[in-house]
């Protein structure tokens, strides 16, 4: 145990030597810190309601990447998990009273058990099979909730759930700092010898398995971790709205989440978060155009994919920083030689 | 110096300017949000009778507050609920903290109206439901009271009722096909589309009909966007049904009329059919949907003497009948009363003042219960059922229900071929 100097010094160090070299992290910094000032700033409750929303959305889009931009298991039904999320949580908070920083990961937990209810049969499917199987899920637990409606509240859903905390400013600590939080975990993953196996899977699973790694096993924890992430946020959005409804599995939420991770950049955890952050306050921003709103709204994502097919975030990435040829470190874009090796940038 | 004066001179000139181009400089008005899809007929029902209201108030010198009068200032707020839950909630969010609205009139979607009804509640905005039906939405109020008092529902008529003058439609024209064609047991088929708010009706209906001395022959659920259901009625026909009873929110309810029309199928279309609640029902169905009988909220007779000025305005102004959002029409009006009784824009003291109306509104006398629902029932509001006949939308019910006859209802009127087929 050192002393708390010893961790500021230590943290010092690691900003300088891990933050500040890259303008990307430079960018994150700055984001981070920024949505935890905000309140000091504003308390608009307009302005913290869509941020609260985006945060809880950012966590869901980057679920969604975490297994189908990592392993290249396309989900189409992605609202499942964070429907499953929600009903649980709801239904805990109704019948058994448990707070939501009880309710919420219990739900979430609920959502692994919809990720390894789908993931076993979806295992043995690829491509467009999978993705078709997957959109089919969520449909089929709508149905289920309509045909309980004494157990689901059917088409109203569950209302009159617990607040997340008792002030806006309160929901909106949780949210970011969750998002914040849950956003560098599955980044951490991805980073990891695991999410490099996930990276495999994609690229070619059939070398994964020829390497002896059991791909089985690996698509599997990606659909729970994926799960579990998406069903954090279905608890966190159930609590906010104070109410569990059948919106929260439609095939429409289920295809946001791809637009939004899709326009941020996959395969990168931060590139759907950011594509959240932008997009959801794009459509709160383009209300002074009601009458084309949403055809604007389309405009805008389909022009950016259109000239960024990797996404928004990767393409401003590539502008600001430089991959070295031969350490493969990434560096700033005005460098001229490797921040690690020295190898010359000018031609990379 | 005389640069100066030049200077003074503009300056003075610049500020009477813009004092005379703000003709409402200084003068108070009273924010009303209206709340719907706006991109959708059930959004602009609610803008258009907000409209109508609010430019009759306005006329009249407006609401008068402490002895001055004071203007209505509609704030349009598209909730696009259909499509989005957050995307709702962010819109009343948006109209209370930054337009700053004073009372909040629409809502469509139950499931949307849950969540801005508790957003209105937290602020303590007076919320006038016009156009989700669910019970739960009033049961709040009864529940917890002190929260949920700022919230009204002044139309429809809450969903249990709806489906009460959905059966009562049905046995009057099964009461009609006995007595005329002399039929000793109705044959119902339900055709219903494939809806969550459905089940219920579809389940109701198949245990209620046998209880009311009727057959049901058989079940049938198109998709709420088919474009053709010739497979449904044939179906329906082979099962020798005397009776469709339909439930329709959306666009079947058009190709489902114009081809049992076309087909002349012996079967009389009865419940629910929401297109053919509109006006430009009969030009849709290429004149094929005559004799389509739906339930309805406004028609052109005198339920009061409020109802056929109300419908005539509407009609002139939006070349449209009213749909039951417009209810939002009514509401205005109720509000504008309540702040008047009350004198004051303070929503506890103006909810005092709502809980006593009671007003000979455009779709029936309005009184709200205790926990501020519309009360239904002989004379207060019923309902309606409206039927298409030579390309009119006529009134057909009530007609002696309960002692209910309003002026301008006409006779139901058999579908020719179904009188033809069952007379030979």
């Amino acid at each position: 145990m050192g002393s708390p100097v010893f961790y500021l010094r230590r943290l010092r160090t690691l900003i300088q030597t891990e933050v500040l070299v890259l303008p990307s992290r430079i960018t994150v910094l700055v984001f981070s810190l920024g949505l935890l000032l905000l309140p000091l700033f504003t308390r608009d409750p307009y302005v913290l309601r869509i941020l609260i929303l985006t945060s809880i959305f950012a966590i869901l889009a980057a679920s969604w990447d975490l297994l189908s931009g990592f392993t290249g298991q396309i989900n189409f039904g992605h609202a499942l998990f964070f429907g499953v999320g929600s009903y649980s949580t709801a239904l805990l908070n109704i019948h058994a009273h448990l707070p939501p920083w009880a309710g919420i990961p219990l739900g979430a937990l609920g959502a692994v058990l919809a990720g390894l209810v789908i993931g076993i049969p979806c295992l043995r499917l690829r491509g467009t099979y999978l993705a078709l199987t997957t959109l089919a899920f969520p449909i089929i637990l709508l149905g289920v909730v309509f045909a309980i409606p004494g157990i689901t509240g059917g088409e109203l859903g569950i209302s009159g759930l617990s607040r997340l905390s008792g002030s806006r400013v309160g929901d909106y600590y949780i949210t970011v700092i969750l998002m914040l939080g849950l956003g560098g975990v599955m980044w951490k993953i991805t980073d990891s010898k695991t999410g490099i196996i996930f990276h495999a899977i994609r690229e070619d699973e059939l070398a994964v398995r020829a390497s002896g790694l059991n791909t089985v096993r690996y698509k599997l924890l990606a659909f729970c971790l994926s799960s579990f992430f998406a069903g954090i946020a279905g608890g966190l959005y159930a609590h906010l709205m104070r109410t569990a409804g059948p919106s929260t599995l439609e095939v429409g939420t289920s295809f946001q989440v791809i637009i939004w991770a899709v326009f941020g950049g996959m395969v990168s955890i931060y590139g759907p978060i950011a594509g959240v952050f932008i997009l959801f306050p794009l459509l709160e921003f383009l209300r002074i155009l009601p009458k084309i709103r949403m055809l604007v709204f389309a405009f805008i994502v389909l022009l950016t994919l259109l000239y960024m097919p990797e996404g928004l975030i990767p393409w401003i990435r590539d502008k600001i920083e430089k991959e070295c040829p031969r350490c493969k470190v990434r560096n700033a874009a005005t460098r001229k030689t490797c921040r690690v090796c020295a190898a010359s940038l000018e031609k990379a | 110096m005389k640069r100066r004066n030049l200077l003074q001179r503009i300056l003075c000139f610049s500020v009477i300017v813009v004092f005379m181009s703000i003709p409402a400089w200084g003068a108070d008005t009273i924010k009303i949000g209206v709340l719907g899809p706006m991109a959708f007929t059930q959004g602009e029902g609610h803008w258009n009778g907000a409209t109508l209201a609010a430019d009759e108030i306005n006329a009249q010198g407006g609401v008068t507050v402490n002895g001055a009068k004071r203007q209505i200032e509609l704030i349009k707020v598209d909730t696009n609920e259909f499509l989005s839950v957050p995307d709702a909630t962010n819109a009343v969010e948006l109209a209370i903290s930054r337009f700053n609205a004073d009372f909040l009139t629409g809502g469509f979607r139950t499931e949307a109206v849950t969540v801005m009804q508790d957003i209105a509640m937290d602020n303590k905005k007076i919320f006038l439901g016009c156009g989700a039906a669910h019970p739960e939405l009033c049961e709040r109020v009864a529940t917890d009271y002190n929260r949920y008092k700022y919230w009204f529902r002044v139309t429809p008529i809450n969903s249990k009722f709806l489906v009460k003058v959905d059966f009562i439609l049905l046995g009057t024209v099964a009461k009609i096909m006995a007595t005329q064609l002399n039929i000793p047991k109705i044959k119902v088929a339900i055709v219903a589309e494939q809806a969550a708010w459905n089940e219920p009706i579809v389940s109701v209906a198949q245990k209620k009909l046998p209880e009311m001395g009727m057959e049901v022959v058989g079940v049938w659920r198109p998709s709420p966007v088919a474009t053709d259901v010739g497979a449904e009625l044939s179906a329906v026909q082979r099962a020798g049904a005397h009776i469709i009873f339909t439930s329709f929110s959306s666009s079947v309810g058009i190709p489902f009329a114009k081809q049992l029309g076309e087909l002349k199928i012996p079967a009389a279309p009865v419940g629910i059919n929401v297109e053919a609640q509109k006006q430009s029902f009969y030009d849709a169905t290429g004149g094929k949907g005559d004799y389509t009988l739906t339930i309805n909220t406004y028609a052109r007779v005198k339920i009061t003497d409020a109802t056929i000025p109300f419908f005539d305005s509407y009609l002139k102004r939006f070349g449209e009948a009213p749909n039951y959002t417009a209810g939002t029409y009514e509401a205005l009006h109720i509000l504008k009363e309540a702040i008047e009784r009350a004198n004051s824009l303070d929503s506890d003291k103006v909810v005092m003042e709502l809980e006593k109306t009671d007003r000979p509104g455009t779709a029936g006398r309005l009184v709200f219960t205790k926990d501020h629902d519309v009360t239904w029932g002989p004379g207060y509001v019923t309902g309606l059922g409206t039927q298409w006949q030579d390309g009119k939308n006529q009134c057909v019910w009530p007609m002696g229900w309960e002692g209910v006859t309003y002026e301008g209802v006409v006779p139901y009127k058999l579908p020719p071929w179904i009188v033809e087929h069952y007379k030979k």
